[in-house]
């Protein structure tokens, strides 16, 4: 018997060594190439994510065969999301890619061309939605555990705190439509549990603060606001908070569950249709704009992160302030 | 003679008390029957018939007979609270903005509003069908409407005034390195001028060494201020924050009822003619009316 160091002397043993080594690169070059076409190319939402899942997972290091770095695995998180929309003809997100780092923006047409976007990783495995600029997403977005989860504090510091500086409120709207869609479309085609944060539109949907007490002081300055506007604060049946009503009978409420030992506070938004979310009625009405800023601290509407292991830390909406561009 | 006129006048007693209880038994049958058929409007009329004649029939100078009347008087609490379904109901819809509370079987408190804030109003009183309200806070609604012809708040003055105060007192505290630096320089000045004092002293340098002393006494006596002005702009805002609400409900008071009655003038007139108003919307009075006709 020879041993193998005796059986890899010979030549052709050798050379065909390599090329089996050479083979299994090129399988998995193979398998790359079957990937990216399918998510360039496939109309069936499981297949795409299929893709992306295998994409992201897939280790492209050979030792026998190079293959150039091109893409960043949070890239196929950005393809995910566009070859979604397109499956739903939604066209107000485009992706390009940038030419010399290889790396794919995305921008929002209601915003125009020069604010991008991209999906960074966070500490808890999962990515996140993101102004180049900011580093704090929008939404997170988990594909393993099949979850996204909106960011209530990032959403009021990105649009409603600088947004409307830059941008009307119509404007703005229009940028959280794709990111629903997205959303939507996740939870309709391929089962992802969503949570929609303050831009649920359901009346039912209650938004808790994360203090665990409210000071009536703070609804006093609502109801002070509101002598110099058509709207009217309105006592609760029972005692248990206040009742701004707004118009087309939209009528954002204050209050706690006044069978609810813990008395937490929430706000919730009553409309006819179910179509008006609490950050709605942050992005159109100043009053309620202007009297949840400057008193953010006792309003903050919980911001749970998206994280799936057992030891959960209770992270709320912080109080910082955001810093202006 | 005498025994005959005595009896004559025994007669006549006893006539007069078989009138007297023949009255009472009739009031008390009506006011039975009116219970019984929920006739609120013969009640009424039972409870008031001087009133009743004079602004529902026009007939003046109709004495009430307070022999029958006083039979009530230990129920009128109950019937108050019978009436006060109707009434209510009624007011309910005349003055959408007033709300009841019955703290005592027939006596009913007003609130004006439901919203954030509201003040208890008065009484209402429902066997007279009149608001009483409370003077001070129709005072102040009175008050508001008169300031309104000025683009004025019932609180602005005052409210401006605290407002300026607390911008004087940031001032105060903005201003603490600049009264430091003038405290030192002050300081300095005194030094030299007291050099030159003693029994000698020029009544020119006295003077200015006053002057000085004083400036510095005034400079301390505002960072002695400025020490308690944070706390005292935080108690003047609690302040501001409560006249901003006092102005608030008077406010929405002053909406409601601008948009229920179009003017205060209005609405005075509403409760002025709130009895036969009430009454005339009642059904036995609808019926009444008809039956009148009829004959």
């Amino acid at each position: 018997m020879m041993n193998n160091n005796q059986m890899l002397n010979r030549p052709s043993e050798q050379v065909s060594a390599l090329a089996h080594s050479f083979e299994h690169g090129l399988e998995i070059g193979q398998h790359y190439v079957e990937l990216l076409t399918k998510l360039a190319k496939t109309e069936d939402a499981h297949e795409l994510l299929e893709a992306v899942n295998d994409l992201v997972n897939l280790d492209l290091e050979d030792a026998f065969v190079k293959f150039p770095q091109h893409y960043q695995t949070t890239d196929y998180y950005l393809l995910l999301m566009v070859r979604l929309l397109e499956m739903h003809s939604n066209s107000e997100l485009n992706v390009t890619e940038d030419p010399t780092s290889h790396l794919f923006y995305a921008t929002i047409s209601s915003l125009g061309e020069k604010v991008l976007f991209h999906f960074v990783k966070d500490q808890d495995g999962n990515v996140g939605f993101t102004d180049v600029n900011d580093n704090e997403p929008l939404f997170s977005l988990n594909i393993e555990h099949q979850m996204l989860r909106f960011n209530n504090k990032n959403l009021i510091n990105y649009f409603i705190v600088k947004g409307l500086k830059k941008y009307s409120d119509l404007d703005l709207r229009s940028t959280i439509k794709p990111l629903l869609l997205f959303a939507q479309a996740l939870h309709d085609d391929l089962d992802f549990v969503i949570d929609r944060g303050i831009l649920g539109t359901s009346n039912q949907q209650h938004y808790d603060l994360s203090q665990p007490e409210l000071s009536l002081t703070v609804i006093d300055r609502l109801f002070v606001s509101t002598a110099e506007t058509d709207y009217m604060l309105f006592n609760l049946p029972k005692n248990n908070g206040a009742e701004l009503r707004l118009d087309r009978d939209v009528n954002l409420d204050l209050s706690f569950d006044p069978d609810d030992y813990s008395q937490q506070w929430f706000f919730s938004v009553n409309d006819p249709d179910n179509q008006i979310s609490f950050f709605d009625l942050l992005l159109h009405y100043q009053l309620i704009r202007d009297w949840y800023l400057s008193n953010r601290e006792e309003l903050a509407v919980k911001s749970d992160p998206l994280i799936f292991a057992d030891d959960q830390i209770d992270e709320n909406e912080s109080t910082d302030e955001v810093e202006d561009d | 003679m005498a025994n005959s006129g005595h009896e004559q006048a025994a007669h006549d007693v006893s006539g007069i008390i078989n009138q007297r209880i023949s009255e009472k038994i009739t009031f008390l049958h009506q006011i039975e029957e009116a219970v019984k058929e929920h006739q609120d409007r013969k009640i009424y009329q039972l409870l008031d018939n001087q009133r009743y004649a004079k602004e529902i029939e026009h007939r003046e100078q109709q004495p009430n007979n307070q022999g029958v009347m006083s039979l009530v008087d230990d129920i009128t609490n109950y019937l108050s609270n019978f009436l006060s379904v109707n009434l209510i109901n009624y007011l309910g819809k005349k003055y959408p903005f007033f709300y009841y509370e019955e703290y005592e079987t027939g006596h009913y408190r007003i609130y004006f509003g439901n919203w954030w804030d509201r003040r208890q109003f008065g009484e209402l009183d429902v066997l007279n069908i009149r608001f009483l309200f409370n003077d001070d806070e129709y005072g102040k609604l009175k008050k508001t409407f008169e300031l309104a012809h000025d683009n004025k708040r019932f609180n602005s003055d005052k409210i401006d005034k605290i407002s300026a105060e607390n911008d004087r007192l940031q001032d105060l505290i903005d201003h603490q390195r600049e009264r430091e630096e003038k405290r030192s320089k002050l300081q300095e000045q005194l030094k030299n001028v007291s050099s030159r004092s003693g029994i000698w002293e020029s009544n020119k340098n006295k003077e200015s060494r006053q002057n000085l002393v004083d400036a510095l006494q005034k400079l301390e006596e505002e960072e002695e201020e400025s020490r308690t002005a944070a706390q005292t702009i935080k108690d003047n805002e609690q302040v501001v924050l409560s006249l901003s609400k006092e102005n608030t409900i008077l406010s929405y008071e002053q909406k409601s009822i601008l948009d229920t009655f179009g003017s205060f003038e209005d609405f005075e007139l509403a409760n002025r003619n709130l009895y036969a108003s009430y009454i005339k919307s009642l059904s036995d009075y609808q019926e009444k009316q008809v039956t009148d006709d009829e004959q």
